[in-house]
């Protein structure tokens, strides 16, 4: 008996990883379903920039189309993706979850993202400019909703070459739909000093085996995006 | 059977200590240096699970960081010939301005023991069948099997392939199969396909530190197997950064050689 209830004490603490029951899990791994090279709005549109972001973009869009490299593309320097374009990216992405913190590991050049829950997002004037910005969750029901901000101006939303200034900010709404096998992302972009008018994207992930295991890709030693 | 001491008996005996080959298992019985202070434990109030000894979660910084890996006693890893070569090699080309170049120059993860000597912190992320841990030095994620055996074959990686079970409040994680490309120190102390690492975590310190005994074995490079401690402070203050070696690499080598910007 008392090795028993040693065995089933050594077991409670081997099982004591924290779950939440009242916020859905999101927790295992997701492929991109599609291809968003080129990011559209939810209705299918070019989004909505102003002359100066539009001119930018057809120059990126003329260069790929000829098979050159573009000197905008930072990913093709192994710089890291940015966001949204790292969720665009056709790799697996594993989603580790408990209550403070939603963390995202992107196989696409092993990059991490930190979600940190029930927290409000700082002014942007007090933010960092990264690459990834910096990334707060709350949940509203049933959806995780990340605000994220604080981001460089030298990465693209999508490989296509949708450009960016400092000012953007990013809404995200993650749900679980399709009995769970699939996480929908849906994206508010907000950049006055790129867009005439905020806009949405939609994204979706279908559910991997719980089996996998993200793989080691190393851009700077193999890069797949290289021009 | 006692023995008297004699000066002849003691005069042996100082000899025997004064060879510097110290046996493994005298080293890992060794006290190291005590580490830094921890700093001001002014995060008590965020201490929820520190009783629990299986509870890793959380942000920790390394107190006790040094480029160079020494064994407990101060010495050199118990190199062989052609170890102590290769190292010599290394220490000579830094000393003369042209540093070889290793993982960490061409922004490739770090391999494994040396991502665990960074002076950048670490999360530690435990989840059913599986350790994680995010580093923020060149967003290296280390992803380690929990309750599995080491496999006959391990497929070859820069982290390699890492394995971890409980013994008792310790965890102890094997791994094989790290790149060859790695260092195991920043010095010049390098490794061969054989590299096996055994690490044994454990909370000390009131779940305040997190000590790692680093035990290499590599038959190539060193004659038997050898430990290095590494410590951590839990730090709940702390966050992982945005670490983003690839742009304007400041030590971009060129034919192997690490080129200063």
């Amino acid at each position: 008996m008392k090795h028993f209830l040693l065995a089933a004490a050594a077991c409670a603490v081997t099982l004591s990883v924290p779950t939440f029951a009242a916020d859905p899990s999101f927790s295992g791994f997701w492929k991109l379903e599609g291809d968003f090279a080129t990011l559209k709005t939810i209705d299918g549109k070019i989004p909505p920039m102003n002359p100066e972001a539009r001119k930018r973009y057809n120059a990126s869009v003329a260069l790929r189309k000829q098979g050159k490299p573009v000197p905008t593309d930072t990913v093709q320097k192994c710089w890291p993706h940015g966001l949204p374009r790292l969720l665009l990216a056709p790799y697996p992405i594993e989603v580790l979850q408990d209550a403070k913190q939603i963390t995202f590991l992107h196989e696409a050049h092993h990059m991490p993202r930190l979600v940190y829950l029930g927290e409000k997002l700082p002014a942007l004037d007090t933010l960092d400019n990264n690459y990834m910005g910096f990334s707060v969750g709350n949940w509203d029901k049933d959806t995780l909703v990340i605000d994220t901000a604080g981001f460089n101006d030298i990465t693209t939303l999508d490989k296509a070459g949708i450009p960016h200034s400092e000012a953007l900010v990013l809404q995200e709404r993650v749900r679980l739909t399709d009995n769970g096998q699939t996480l929908e992302d849906v994206i508010t972009v907000t950049d006055p000093e790129t867009f005439t008018k905020p806009w949405k994207a939609r994204i979706s992930f279908k559910k991997m085996p719980n089996d996998y295991w993200l793989k080691e890709m190393v851009c700077t030693d193999k890069n797949p995006d290289a021009a | 059977m006692m023995l008297k001491s004699t000066p002849l008996l003691s005069a042996a005996l100082a000899l025997a200590l004064a060879v510097p080959a110290v046996s493994y298992s005298q080293e890992r019985g060794v006290s190291y240096k005590p580490a830094p202070p921890l700093p001001k434990p002014v995060y008590r109030e965020q201490r929820s699970s520190m009783e629990n000894k299986r509870d890793l979660n959380g942000v920790w910084f390394i107190r006790d960081y040094n480029r160079r890996f020494r064994t407990p006693v101060d010495t050199l890893p118990p190199f062989t010939p052609y170890g102590k070569a290769e190292f010599d090699k290394r220490v000579k080309a830094e000393t003369d301005g042209k540093p070889y170049a290793d993982a960490s120059t061409y922004c490739w993860p770090h391999g494994i023991p040396r991502v665990m000597n960074s002076p950048y912190p670490i999360q530690i992320i435990q989840t059913p069948g599986k350790i994680t841990i995010v580093h923020e030095v060149a967003h290296n994620i280390r992803q380690i099997h929990m309750d599995q055996k080491m496999p006959d074959k391990v497929p070859t990686s820069f982290l390699g392939y890492s394995v971890a079970h409980w013994d008792g409040d310790v965890l102890v994680i094997e791994t094989k199969g790290t790149d060859t490309r790695t260092w195991i120190d920043e010095e010049g102390i390098i490794h061969s396909d054989q590299l096996y690492t055994i690490e044994r975590l454990r909370k000390t310190e009131n779940g305040e530190n997190l000590e790692n005994e680093v035990t290499m074995m590599d038959p190539v490079f060193f004659t038997r197997p050898w430990v290095k401690k590494i410590n951590y402070a839990w730090r709940p203050d702390l966050r992982i950064s945005e670490y983003v070696c690839e742009e304007n690499n400041r030590n971009a080598p060129q034919a192997g050689v690490t080129v200063a910007k």
